[in-house]
């Protein structure tokens, strides 16, 4: 069974992205901001990081640069799902190391199609 | 030879401009009280609909998912029923961000409406010392140029805490792999 971390500093929006992500068969584990987000990514081998960017203590940016400077998270895919949607965000993004960018409200279908294909 | 504290015609118009500027910093904070009073009770309203959404959302979700984990799902009745259960729940799903993302809205607004308050009130209490010398107009200037200073920071930083969602409806949802 493949581990998601989850970072979001909302509980509603962590349940919503478990609920789904469960629902498919996944396992998930949360975080409520970057810092715990990179703790527990430390603790825990995970397959996939599902980001926000605007949380306290360590936004999503800071959290994909800190992955990607740890070798077991050089290769894993981090998706930034977030209410950001500009372009030069997504660059930001992009130039940070994340895999890919989506934005809120997501679509369960949505979310589980772009899940499955990055962890191909 | 004037005395010392009559005030010239130029103190008195300065005097005037000062006062002006304090009932207007008043109604304003006044007018603040009120919007930060009607979006807290919106906020209170929101989250009590979000909360029994939320438990409803739950106690469906949770059942859902143990029965998946547990195997059930071959022993339901009929699995067109599970999938219309998760249909629905999807659904459900977009629209409590929604809730979660209107409240996000409204604490960014409620911290923007309370630092601007803050600043007002700080204006305000500039202008309760009494003038040294109610003759010199310079003296008023001085008082109002510090109060709009006051104002003016209160503007610039009324972005600086708030982390309000930024998305619209035409970008929500959209997905970019790089």
């Amino acid at each position: 069974m493949k581990t998601i971390l989850a970072v979001d500093d909302s509980a509603t929006m962590r349940e919503m992205v478990a609920f789904v992500l469960e629902s498919a068969g996944y396992r998930v584990i949360e975080a409520e901001d970057g810092a715990q987000g990179l703790d527990r990514a430390t603790t825990t081998s995970c397959d996939l990081v599902i980001t926000d960017q605007n949380m306290p203590n360590m936004d999503g940016l800071t959290l994909v640069r800190s992955l990607r400077e740890l070798r077991d998270y050089k290769n894993i895919p981090i998706l930034l799902l977030t209410t950001e949607s500009s372009d030069s965000m997504k660059a930001q993004g992009r130039a940070a190391g994340a895999t890919g960018w989506l934005v809120k409200p997501f679509d369960p279908a949505t979310l589980l199609e772009v899940v499955q294909k990055v962890l191909r | 030879m004037e005395e010392k504290n009559s005030p010239k015609p130029d103190a008195r118009d300065a005097a005037q401009a000062a006062d002006l500027l304090v009932t207007v910093a008043a109604t304003l904070n006044d007018r603040l009280a009120l919007t930060a009073d009607e979006l807290a009770r919106s906020q209170v309203l929101l989250r009590e609909a979000s909360s029994e959404l939320m438990t409803a959302f739950r106690g469906a979700a949770d059942r859902l998912v143990a029965a998946q984990k547990s195997g059930a799902r071959q022993a339901a009745p009929k699995e067109v029923e599970y999938e219309v259960v998760l249909d629905h729940l999807y659904r459900a799903v977009q629209h409590l961000q929604s809730h979660d993302l209107v409240n996000q809205l409204i604490d960014a607004q409620k911290l923007r409406v309370d630092k601007m308050r803050e600043k007002l009130g700080e204006a305000i209490s500039l202008s309760k010392p009494p003038v040294a010398d109610p003759a010199q107009a310079e003296q008023w200037i001085e008082r109002s140029r510090a109060m709009l200073d006051c104002i003016v920071e209160g503007i610039s930083q009324i972005d600086d805490d708030a982390r309000q969602p930024k998305s619209d409806r035409k970008h929500a949802g959209s997905v970019d792999l790089f």
